[in-house]
């Protein structure tokens, strides 16, 4: 029997995968369960196990090539089989039980991933989309009452053909990837670069998921002063306690993440994902906190922040920002995220408007703890301060609800006892 | 072979003529067949040429007409009766559907019935409800019959030949508003295979398929679109059944739209059999839905605006093309 | 014509043949073995055996549901005749028609009609051919008591008088339509009594007197065969079975036991085998040859008929077009 292999699909948002290494070779004998190929998505690398056993018989995607999820790259056969005709199983169709590791939402949220939405097509035109690997849900019809007649496609596939002959953009790049970037020639009087570092991988990845939010999102940054003299001697007292039971060194952003969970509890809405035209207040409290690494940064989620205690969460996200910064996160470590924490203080940020992670629909980014002079009690004293800056998405609420939620988050910091609960 | 012009009626004579003369099985019976020479002046002049033995005046007897000409059949004649009107073919359906269509088959392939019947119909003479309707349909629907419906001269006379030398029970309906139409006709002898449609005009936009009278609006339609730069093919079956559907796919795959164009009325119509079979055996090829231009389903009216306005005509079918292509 | 002693036995095997026909059928239908409907014509023996052996061998005939004595009368061979009615591949139709539609055109059978009415048109029709053709032959219709109601009726007996066919209708008048009585159906108490309003002959004859029957169709044949056109005849009989078997009692939910009883006492068979004895043609022993050959001969048949395929399914779909 034929297993066709498809690009999987981890988390939420993952809309497509470039394959960095292929494990086996053409021919190689391949056990359900061992690895087969290496992926790297916008969030992180990782490898993929075979879903059959049998004879890889056809790598389709090469190293290097960037694939939308579900599409085909390869074929398993059973040892002796023959390779069935090719033409069908390009046009795409996804391979029974291939990896998606959870149910996912509906897709409609990003603009890079492209949702089977039934177009409405003329047969003839459905055909000859499928046989041009045409997208019929981006085509606008002009036949009767808007169908999308054959004319419509023939002109999607001359517009394609067009975009194809253009040249990559700086690096050469594997099928079946069109480029899009304009040739630097094309841009007159630029001086030549030093060292070019392809927008592609992970920081392409980034650059389509942040660019997609900077343009649908309507970005609103609140920010609040918070007085973390309390939070610093919280800290200080149970730093010690902290690492013997949990072998771990206890962070500002731990506490960060602690006290947005219960934040949250508290004001749902913000705990919410924007899909679409629906907003979902998500049931659990799943907070990403961001990890910096050399060519970009990962967002290893904590699940289910709320009902974890300090100790936990300090155990929790070292190990997952070590295990970032080996590149050894599994797909599951970076999904479902529900809020994010990005935490730029220790570089001297005094604050900044983080870009939302969509389909999240707030972020908090938190700036540099300091000793600054602060009126207490009438008179000028030094405390810890920090800025917070909370930007979300006005489209799913307003500024009082994320106001309020930064005003709990700010409260709890302030008495951080509370994160002991 | 020269051609000559002649009108369709006299082009159903001639075939009625030669066929007589040519196998002396074959005999006309029918209301006013005989001295009358029939009511549209078809079968003028075939008493005086061949006798009241073969050219025989009946009662008002549809039931009678039809029975008595499969006996006929049965026992080795050539019958082709007449009836009038082919509203008038319910009075003798039960001899149609349940004796000539059936007992070829039900008696194991023994007794052939060699039937022809020749059946005026359709609408435009403001004769009425009961005088005016186009039934093909619903004998295209019986297995054993085959149904012809000749639009033009040339095709009258080699189909009803053709329909004659069959061996199987024939319903030849010829449109009453064709009768006095003129059309070029060869001299010699031909025949039309049954069975086999006609391109009568090739186009690459769309395909009409249509029936008897509307072949001439469709061809009528074809010409106005012409002039905006729309190319029609009109396919004219010439045979309802058994249907050349390989003429009819071949020209929806060509031109990847269908028109029906039909005078009957809409529902359960002969189109709806056309559009099944496109959209069963062509569906990938239609670029846009199927359209069937037919009469309302009302019974004909008598007034004439309205039996004008319930009649399908050039400007309904050019509709139904420029709200396709 | 003169009927000679080896005629009149003839007819008297008719008969029995008939009459052990239709019970055997009777009892395949009780044993759930038999297809579809039987209609059956035990009783009325004696009207298709005195018509049709007024009949030339190139007379045709047309029958109706109740057909099988007629066949049987006509000369039909009872194996491929079973072999139809049990729907085999080697019966009449090749198992396409079944007990209401057997025909055998050698033998000059046109077909068995399953609408009330229809072959009277028909009959009408091949008398017309076979005049047009110059022939000889004749046509002799069978139809009942009530087509004689129908517009088929009217229509037929029309046309075979204005053209002077050669076709003799014979209505087998057993004062039933299923359940439909004919005092309660029929404008006349005679059938035959709407002959003159069709222009020709009509006659009442005793259905249960085959050599009464004989006589009358040999008349009528005459007649027509010298081309002076058709007549009608109307044979009083009676079925002594349901109008179908399975019909509830034989027909008691409309008909009366005594009048069943009345009428079974005037058996054609016994009736004529008792006259047979009188004119010293018939004895016991002659009798009981003959029912054993007849009983043998429709064991044949049985065994033929079980014996054979039925039609390969492809074979549905031929015939339809000639």
């Amino acid at each position: 029997m034929v297993t066709v292999v498809t690009m999987p699909k981890f988390g939420w948002t993952m809309t497509e995968g470039k394959i960095v290494r292929w494990l086996k070779k053409e021919g190689d004998a391949v056990r359900k369960g061992e690895p087969l190929f290496e992926i790297e998505t916008e969030k992180m690398e990782t490898e993929v196990e075979a879903i059959a056993s049998g004879v890889l018989k056809k790598i389709l995607a090469p190293e290097g090539s960037v694939v939308e999820v579900a599409k085909p790259i390869a074929i398993i056969c059973e040892p002796g089989e023959e390779l069935p005709p090719l033409e069908a199983i390009l046009q795409g169709a996804p391979a029974p039980g291939e990896g998606v590791p959870r149910a996912e939402v509906s897709e409609e949220a990003a603009a890079p991933a492209k949702p089977p939405k039934p177009a409405r097509a003329s047969p003839l035109a459905k055909r000859i989309a499928a046989e041009h690997g045409i997208d019929l849900s981006a085509l606008e019809g002009t036949g009767p009452g808007g169908l999308i007649v054959k004319e419509d496609v023939l002109r999607a596939i001359e517009a394609k053909r067009a975009a194809e002959a253009k040249p990559a953009a700086v690096e050469e790049r594997a099928e079946p990837r069109p480029a899009e970037a304009p040739r630097e020639e094309a841009i007159p009087g630029l001086p030549k670069a030093g060292k070019v570092i392809p927008l592609e991988g992970m920081r392409k990845a980034i650059a389509d998921r942040l660019s997609l939010s900077a343009r649908t999102a309507v970005r609103v940054t609140i920010t609040a002063e918070v007085d973390m003299t309390e939070a610093v001697r919280f800290r200080e007292q149970l730093a010690e306690e902290v690492e013997r039971r949990s072998k771990a060194r206890l962070s500002f952003t731990h506490m960060a993440i602690k006290a947005a969970a219960k934040a949250l509890e508290r004001h749902p809405i913000i705990n919410s994902l924007l899909i679409g035209n629906e907003i979902r207040i998500m049931d659990e409290i799943n907070v990403g906190f961001a990890v910096a690494l050399e060519e970009g940064l990962m967002v290893p989620v904590i699940r289910n922040a709320n009902r974890k205690s300090l100790f936990e969460i300090a155990s929790e996200a070292n190990e997952l920002a070590e295990r970032a910064r080996k590149r050894e996160l599994s797909p599951s470590d970076v999904a479902d995220g529900t809020f994010t924490i990005t935490n730029l203080g220790m570089y001297g940020v005094e604050d900044f408007t983080p870009v939302i992670n969509p389909p999240q629909t707030a972020i908090l980014g938190i700036g540099r703890i300091a000793q600054r002079p602060a009126v207490v009690d009438g008179r000028i004293e030094p405390r810890w301060i920090a800025r917070l800056s909370l930007a979300f998405d006005h489209r799913a609420y307003d500024g009082v609800p994320a106001a309020q939620f930064l005003q709990t988050l700010k409260g709890i910091l302030e008495r951080p006892y509370e994160l002991l609960v | 072979m020269s051609s000559r012009e002649i009108t369709y009626a006299e082009a159903i004579r001639e075939a009625l003529r030669e066929e007589m003369a040519r196998d002396a099985r074959v005999f006309i019976l029918g209301e006013d067949v005989g001295v009358f020479g029939g009511i549209f002046g078809v079968t003028k002049g075939l008493l005086a040429e061949f006798g009241e033995e073969r050219v025989r005046d009946t009662p008002i007897s549809e039931l009678g007409i039809i029975g008595l000409s499969v006996g006929a059949a049965a026992v080795g004649m050539r019958p082709v009766p007449e009836i009038m009107f082919a509203d008038l073919l319910p009075l003798c359906m039960e001899q149609i559907v349940n004796q000539a269509a059936k007992m070829h088959y039900m008696f194991g392939g023994k007794i052939k019935i060699p039937i022809t019947i020749r059946v005026p119909q359709g609408a435009g003479r403001r004769t009425a409800a009961q005088h005016s309707q186009c039934l093909d349909a619903w004998f295209v629907h019986v297995p054993g019959l085959k149904v012809v419906a000749p639009s033009t001269p040339y095709d009258a006379k080699g189909l009803l030949k053709a329909s004659i030398r069959d061996d199987n029970p024939v319903i030849f309906f010829e449109h009453k508003m064709l009768y006095r139409m003129r059309g070029p006709v060869p001299e010699g002898e031909y025949l039309i295979p049954l069975g086999r449609a006609d391109v009568k005009r090739e186009g690459s936009d769309a395909t009409i398929v249509a029936t008897s009278l509307m072949v001439h609006r469709a061809l009528e339609a074809a010409a106005e679109l012409a002039g905006e730069g729309i190319s029609v093919e009109v396919i004219d079956p010439r045979t309802l059944s058994p249907l050349d559907r390989g003429a009819i796919l071949g020209s929806v795959r060509k031109t990847g739209r269908l028109i029906i164009a039909e005078e009957a009325c809409r529902t359960g119509g002969f189109g709806a059999e056309v559009a099944a079979i496109a959209a069963e055996e062509a569906i990938d090829a239609l670029d846009a839905p199927i359209r069937r231009v037919a009469a309302f389903d009302v019974p004909i009216p008598f007034s004439p605006p309205l039996e004008d306005y319930v009649i399908p005509d050039k400007k309904r079918i050019i509709e139904a093309v420029r709200s396709v292509v | 014509m003169e009927l000679d002693r080896e005629k009149l036995l003839e007819m008297y095997r008719k008969m029995v043949t008939i009459r052990r026909f239709e019970e055997k059928v009777a009892e395949l239908n009780a044993r759930g073995v038999f297809p579809g409907l039987a209609h059956l014509y035990i009783g009325e023996e004696a009207v298709a055996v005195g018509a049709c052996s007024a009949l030339r061998a190139d007379d045709l005939i047309t029958s109706t549901h109740r057909g099988h004595g007629h066949c049987i009368a006509k000369g039909c061979d009872l194996k491929p005749m079973m072999a139809e009615l049990l729907g085999r591949y080697t019966g009449y139709c090749k198992g396409k028609g079944g007990s209401m539609h057997i025909c055998d055109f050698d033998r000059g059978i046109l077909g068995a009609n399953g609408i009330v009415g229809s072959n009277i048109p028909i009959a009408a029709g091949a008398a017309l051919g076979i005049k047009m053709m110059r022939q000889d032959r004749v046509v002799l219709c069978f139809f009942g008591d009530g087509a004689s109601n129908g517009g088929s009726f009217h229509e037929g007996l029309n046309f075979a008088s204005i053209w002077k066919l050669p076709v003799v209708f014979v209505c087998e008048h057993n004062m039933y339509a299923i359940s439909m009585p004919t005092k309660k159906s029929t404008s006349v108490a005679n059938i035959a009594d709407r002959a003159s309003a069709y222009g020709m002959p009509g006659e009442v004859v005793d259905g249960q007197d085959v050599l009464a029957v004989y006589e009358a169709a040999w008349r009528a044949v005459a007649r027509a065969r010298r081309g002076d056109g058709p007549s009608l005849l109307e044979c009083k009989t009676y079925r002594f079975r349901g109008h179908h078997e399975g019909d509830p009692g034989r027909g008691t939910t409309y008909r009366s036991r005594e009048e069943m009883e009345l009428w079974e006492a005037r058996c054609p068979i016994r009736l004529f085998k008792a006259k047979l004895a009188q004119m010293g043609i018939l004895d016991e022993e002659l009798a009981k040859g003959i029912e054993e050959e007849v009983s043998r001969a429709i064991e044949e048949a049985v065994e033929f008929a079980m014996a054979s395929p039925f039609p390969p399914l492809e074979s549905a779909l031929e015939d339809v077009y000639a």
